[in-house]
């Protein structure tokens, strides 16, 4: 007997963003931060103790004026699907089994009250995804009205980072099994940013399913571990093989590059 | 028997078995790690039903389509309304933080009198009765004085019943001194005052062209209804249309653009005049328009043809004469070509030569009222009350000239207030007794912020509706609390380039936190306190009647579609669309007089004294208007915007080495209105000369979350009236920047 | 040990030295039986009784009585909404259809109506069953996917007359029906318990697909948010 929240076949949730229409704006930032109880202190400019499961970073192409450049490039937690399926780099090094490849959604979850901050995951992390609570988040009077009940609130001490919305998937399958339903419909089940997203740059959905528009958009080519068939589109550090079901789409060359070079991105995550 | 030292031992064994033995160790370890999974003090959030209310927010410029979540009452999302004209479910970062506003600590929860020195943030709570006791007696005795003109109101919008209702009290009081925050809208109604001879809102039919020139305005930098020209520029992006951006700082809007074209800031309408000279000296313009329907082109022709050659344009804005010529061409040749302007996100006016100029290259090319280009469309007239009753002295005081000389000195112009500072300073025509502030927040937005603080300390009754406690209200002598834009009824008249007809709907989606009344109660009250003629203006009980009432059939639809538009609309034919005396659009209207304004406007300042110019700039990620950022905007700020407490502005590495600053030194900014100490960031992505500074930062009022960050650049800019229009046509201003 | 050879060295030889370590001795084994007796007694007596501590209801609720009336059984009140969320506990929204006005003579009743009713609070119940915030529970996906009925993990509460006490776990807070009644943690029915193993062995047994890379059970977010 199959009962519980799954669907028949496996799905391998991914996200296609299209870095020439992403403006910068940060309403993807904004709309993560709401959705998921992520907490803010007074002072967040010091990036590396800032929590943020969606961030935007802004690349530059290092010419001289007037040919610089600049291109946006947001970086949700990139759910790696590792060397062998699962094996992400983050999942490897967990002690705690806090943090989990679910070979059903391909999604990396992260669970808080089992996570006992050794921090092992984010040294492992090659995309700064994920963020550790060095403080007890405290949010001023009256704003913890806010809060959504269907996301744990975080305490100090441990690590947290993008689950790709996985309350919404929660929700969705709550309403599928009310109707009677197994399977989602691809917009049934979308990220608090893709959602946001006001410039449509954002596309998720099932990397499996052809009918899906990040099949689409990717191409995703399963003997090459999902390498994109797309030649607009790249993942973010392809060389080190960590499999990433995050894709971007550029029409800049000097783009592509970039997501290539471990270099930039460090730089990147130390400046910006 | 005896007790020894080892029946003890004995025990301890037995007992220490005996608690092995019992679940006690065990059970206390599982509940302790379960204890310490959370904390007593982590909160909790509730579960309960999730429901759904659609409505408008008001926070950002153009009012974003909105549905709030809300589980078991409490609102937990905000998140882009489907269907919504424009927005289409897309959602600015602004109004998708709204709930840290609506919920925040900053929040004005019952009326507050100013009990120390102005702005020391001393106060004594009130009740309603008092404060607005306290307001009636100023008022009343301002009319007992015979100088009703001596009171005034600023808001933050020109349409809507709430400004109207505003303007109907200071009608009926007496007072011509209805001012609100102008923005490009404004510089735009007077292009088309000028040229078209009406009085209209622009739009642009953004979607539907495919060579957009665009003058500086920060497409996708939240200029427009921000959302909908994110989803314009992923169209174009689509459909592969051509993106030329013309502004001395590669912005979003640039770096995503098919071409930046750096020019020398203010000189924006002079490469739109030199395209027109190409255009023209080629004969690529639209023979049925320009010979048809417009008038004064000669005039126009032969003051681009003899002044705006590419080689004198070339020395203005410092671009190529080849770029110049190849983007006239392209732009002439493109199927639907538009060009727009307003600079940034278009909350400045600026000069009215640059809005002329760029509107006569869309006249150029017959894009007026056409598919794909600019339009005219009606300004909102939902609001039919018949005209308030004037007794002796409100007519009194009706006739006056206004303080800040819209409709005399500048007869195109409705509202301008950055000349207020300076009518309040010399008492001319009249001084200023009571200042209302409703929505707006001009103790940050106006520019010559200094100016501005020490002149209104001269005025003696400065009263704020406020919902939160921001630098006007914190400068007030009584604030009135106002509900959060999730708790009241208002509608939201589309004024940013939509290119229809539009009224949106917020609607209390919450119960209301605090002791807060709508401010069009607030006038209603204050009109029955006041009597005569005033009350007679007021008929209503209350502002949700006078609301549905001024709706009248359109608020049923809006109450159920959250917004009312007209989807038919279509602009006038080329044969109907002028009302100037001609009849016809007019190229050359007299206020072009012998063309000086379409000459780059310098700069304030010795460029001795002050080698560089100061830019501000716009980002998506700041508020700069009334509202401010809430903390998760800042959060999204990047490091080399904002570190700690320090603003960082944007110089060319060119300008650096000259002034022997380096990545992050500190720095002295001064300007002939103000000085600042700010940080370096090094870009390739500004023109050598400038210094780009971010708006939106620098708030005194507020909360840690965003008081005493970075600098308030409207502290460090004054205005210049444009000598035409009136509107603040500065774009800069001269400055220093050396090392501290 | 050292009592043992100072006694042998102060009397060698004697007998009495045998009788003093049968003495010992014996003291001993009752020093050690009373310490294992003492510490059981805390341990399964006492323990329980100090870490639980025992709270009423602020209203009785008979469920027989309501289960009796109703035709939908226990999904009359604990519904599913639309969207496939639980219900869970009633609103008074839910209870003033019947109870605006007070019904028969029970002082809870009364106190219900007067307390509740006319003051429109809503009754601050204690969910026996209620898990911590990091659990993700889906009655829908049960009830309705998996065909489970309410018995299964919450017994026999729907014919219960009275309401049980509530004991609340002093150190997690938690209700006491999550570990279970019995101490030691062992459980004869289904809704003895409700830990995460319970959990995890159901859904082992009836076939939730083990995907997680990490366990080889099932993935965390399936009982995890």
């Amino acid at each position: 007997m199959k009962i519980e929240g799954e669907q028949g076949k496996s799905k391998k949730y991914g996200m296609v963003i299209d870095l020439d229409k992403c403006t910068g704006c940060g309403a993807c930032m904004v709309a993560c931060m709401a959705e998921n109880n992520v907490p803010f202190k007074q002072d967040e400019s010091d990036k590396r103790l800032s929590i943020t499961w969606m961030r935007v970073y802004q690349l530059t192409n290092g010419k001289a004026f007037p040919d610089a450049d600049i291109c946006y490039l947001p970086r949700p937690c990139q759910h790696c699907e590792g060397m062998h399926e699962g094996h992400s780099p983050c999942v490897s090094v967990c002690p705690a089994t806090a943090t989990d490849y679910d070979a059903q959604t391909g999604i990396v979850s992260q669970i808080y009250t089992r996570c006992f901050g050794c921090r092992y995951c984010m040294a492992a992390c090659p995309y700064h995804a994920r963020h550790f609570n060095w403080w007890d988040p405290v949010w001023p009077e009256g704003m913890e009205k806010y809060l959504n009940p269907d996301v744990s609130v975080r305490m100090r001490g441990i690590v947290e980072k993008c689950g790709f919305c996985f309350s919404r998937y929660q929700k969705a399958m709550e309403k599928a099994h009310y109707e009677g339903r197994r399977e989602l419909e691809e917009l049934e089940y979308q990220t608090a940013c893709t959602q946001a997203c006001p410039a449509g740059a954002i596309v998720f959905g099932d990397l499996n399913n052809p009918q899906h528009r990040v099949h689409q958009l990717a191409q995703p080519d399963p003997r090459r571990r999902g390498r994109p068939g797309n030649p607009k589109a790249f993942r973010l550090l392809e060389e080190l093989q960590t499999y990433p079901k995050v894709y971007y789409l550029s029409s800049r060359e000097w783009v592509h590059k970039a997501g290539h070079k471990a270099e930039l991105i460090k730089e990147a995550g130390a400046h910006h | 028997m005896k007790i020894d030292r080892r029946c003890f031992l004995s025990l301890g064994v037995g007992a220490a078995a005996g608690t092995v033995l019992s679940p006690l160790p065990w059970k206390i370890t599982d509940d302790l790690s379960i204890w310490s999974q959370m904390w007593p003090w982590t909160p909790w959030p509730a579960q309960g039903e999730n429901t759904f209310t659609n409505s408008v927010s008001t926070l950002c410029t153009d009012g974003c389509g909105i549905t709030v979540r809300k589980v078991g009452g409490r609102a937990v999302k905000i998140e882009g309304m489907a269907g919504y004209p424009g927005n289409e479910g897309g959602i600015c970062n602004l109004c998708a933080a709204g709930l840290q506003l609506h919920y925040g600590p900053t929040r004005v929860r019952e009326p507050m009198m100013r009990v120390g020195s102005r702005g020391e943030g001393q106060w004594r709570t009130v009740s309603w009765e008092q404060a607005l006791g306290e307001v009636s007696r100023q008022l009343a005795g301002a009319r007992k004085a015979g100088t009703p003109e001596a009171v005034g109101a600023i808001v933050d919008q020109p349409y809507g019943s709430v400004p109207a209702l505003f303007r109907r009290f200071l009608t009926a009081f007496g007072s011509p001194n209805f001012m609100y925050t102008p923005t490009m809208a404004d510089a735009y109604a007077a292009v088309l005052r000028l040229t078209h001879g009406t009085d209209s809102l622009v739009g642009f039919d953004l979607e539907h062209a495919d060579y957009i020139l665009s003058f500086g305005s920060g497409i996708i930098d939240g200029w427009g209804s921000p959302v909908r020209m994110f989803r314009a520029h992923s169209q174009w992006k689509t459909d592969g249309a051509t993106v030329k951006q013309v502004e001395p700082r590669l912005s979003n809007t640039a770096a995503q653009s098919s071409q930046w074209i750096p020019v020398n800031p203010g000189s924006e309408g002079a490469l739109a005049l030199g395209l027109a000279h190409i255009i023209i000296k080629e004969s690529l313009y639209d023979y049925d328009f320009v010979n048809n329907y417009a008038s004064g082109f000669e005039q126009f022709r032969d003051l681009v043809l003899a002044q705006f050659s590419p080689g004198n344009v070339s020395r203005l804005t410092g671009v190529d004469q080849s770029t110049i010529v190849s983007v006239a061409r392209e732009f002439a040749r493109a199927h639907r070509p538009l060009a727009i302007c307003g600079r940034g996100q278009g909350r400045t006016t600026g000069e009215l030569g640059y809005f002329l100029a760029v509107h006569a290259l869309n006249a150029l090319m017959g894009t007026i009222n056409r598919p794909g280009g600019v339009w005219a469309l009606p300004v909102p007239d939902y609001i039919q009350w018949p005209e308030p009753p004037l007794d002796d002295v409100a007519r009194g005081g009706m006739a006056k000239e206004r303080l800040d000389g819209a409709g005399s000195a500048f007869p195109v112009a409705r509202s301008l207030p950055h000349r207020l500072a300076a009518a309040i300073r010399e008492q001319k025509p009249y001084g200023l007794q009571v200042l209302m502030v409703s929505g707006a927040n001009p103790l940050y937005t106006l520019p010559g912020q200094t100016d501005l603080q020490q002149t209104l300390g001269q005025v003696p009754f400065i009263v704020s509706f406020a919902t939160h406690m921001d630098e006007t209200a914190a400068y007030a002598d009584l604030v009135l609390p106002a509900p959060s834009h999730l708790e009241r009824y208002e509608d939201v008249a589309s004024t940013a380039g939509y290119p229809r007809p539009l009224i949106g709907l917020a609607r209390p989606v919450v119960p209301r936190e605090g002791d807060t009344r709508h401010p069009g109660d607030v006038l209603i009250q204050l009109a029955a306190a006041l009597g005569g003629s005033l009350q007679e203006a007021f008929p209503w009980p209350d502002y949700d009647t006078c609301l549905q009432e001024t709706l009248a059939d359109r608020w049923e639809a809006m109450l159920a579609d959250g917004y009312w538009a007209n989807d038919r609309f279509q602009p006038d034919n080329w044969d109907a669309a002028f009302a100037t005396a001609s009849g016809r659009f007019e190229f050359f209207p007299d206020a072009v007089k012998d063309g000086a304004l379409f000459q780059p406007l310098e700069p304030e300042g010795d460029a001795a004294q002050f080698p560089l110019v100061l830019i501000p700039y716009d980002t998506a990620r700041i508020s700069n208007g009334p509202v401010a950022s809430p903390p998760f905007l800042i959060k999204t700020v990047a490091d080399y915007v904002l570190k700690g407490k320090e603003m960082f502005v944007e110089i060319n590495p060119e300008s650096a080495d000259a002034l022997g600053l380096r990545e992050g030194s500190a720095a002295r900014l001064t300007t002939p209105r103000g000085s600042a100490t700010v940080r370096v960031h090094l870009s390739h992505g500004i023109m050598p000369g400038l210094v780009g500074a971010p708006r939106g930062l620098g708030h005194t009022a507020y909360d840690d979350y965003l008081a005493g960050k970075g600098v308030n650049v409207n502290a460090l800019v004054g205005a210049i009236s444009d000598p035409a229009s009136g509107l603040d046509a500065a774009w800069g201003i001269r400055a220093s920047l050396a090392k501290a | 040990m050292s009592t043992a050879d100072d006694a042998s060295k102060h009397a060698p030889g004697t007998g009495a030295a045998d009788d003093r370590a049968d003495g010992a001795g014996g003291a001993i084994i009752f020093a050690f039986v009373i310490g294992l007796a003492a510490s059981l007694i805390v341990g399964w007596v006492v323990f329980p009784k100090l870490l639980y501590s025992q709270k009423r209801q602020p209203i009785d609720f008979n469920h027989a009585l309501h289960l009796g009336l109703e035709d939908q059984n226990c999904e009359s009140c604990h519904f599913f909404r639309e969207d496939g969320s639980f219900s869970g506990a009633p609103a008074l929204a839910q209870c003033i259809g019947c109870h605006a006005e007070v019904q028969g003579d029970s002082p809870d009743e009364i106190r219900f109506v007067e307390e509740y009713v006319q003051k429109g609070r809503e009754v601050p119940w204690l969910i026996y069953s209620r898990q911590p915030q990091c659990v993700y529970f889906s009655h829908v996906a049960h009830v309705r996917a998996g065909g489970m009925d309410c018995v299964s993990c919450h017994g026999h509460i729907g014919e219960s007359e009275r309401l049980p006490v509530y004991e609340e776990n002093r150190i997690s807070g938690y209700s006491r029906n999550l570990w279970g009644h019995n101490i030691a943690g062992f459980k004869k029915d289904s809704w003895d318990r409700m830990k995460m193993d319970d959990c995890a062995e159901c859904h082992a047994r009836e076939g939730v697909t083990q995907a997680s890379v990490q366990t080889t059970k099932e993935g965390c977010f399936v009982c995890h948010k």
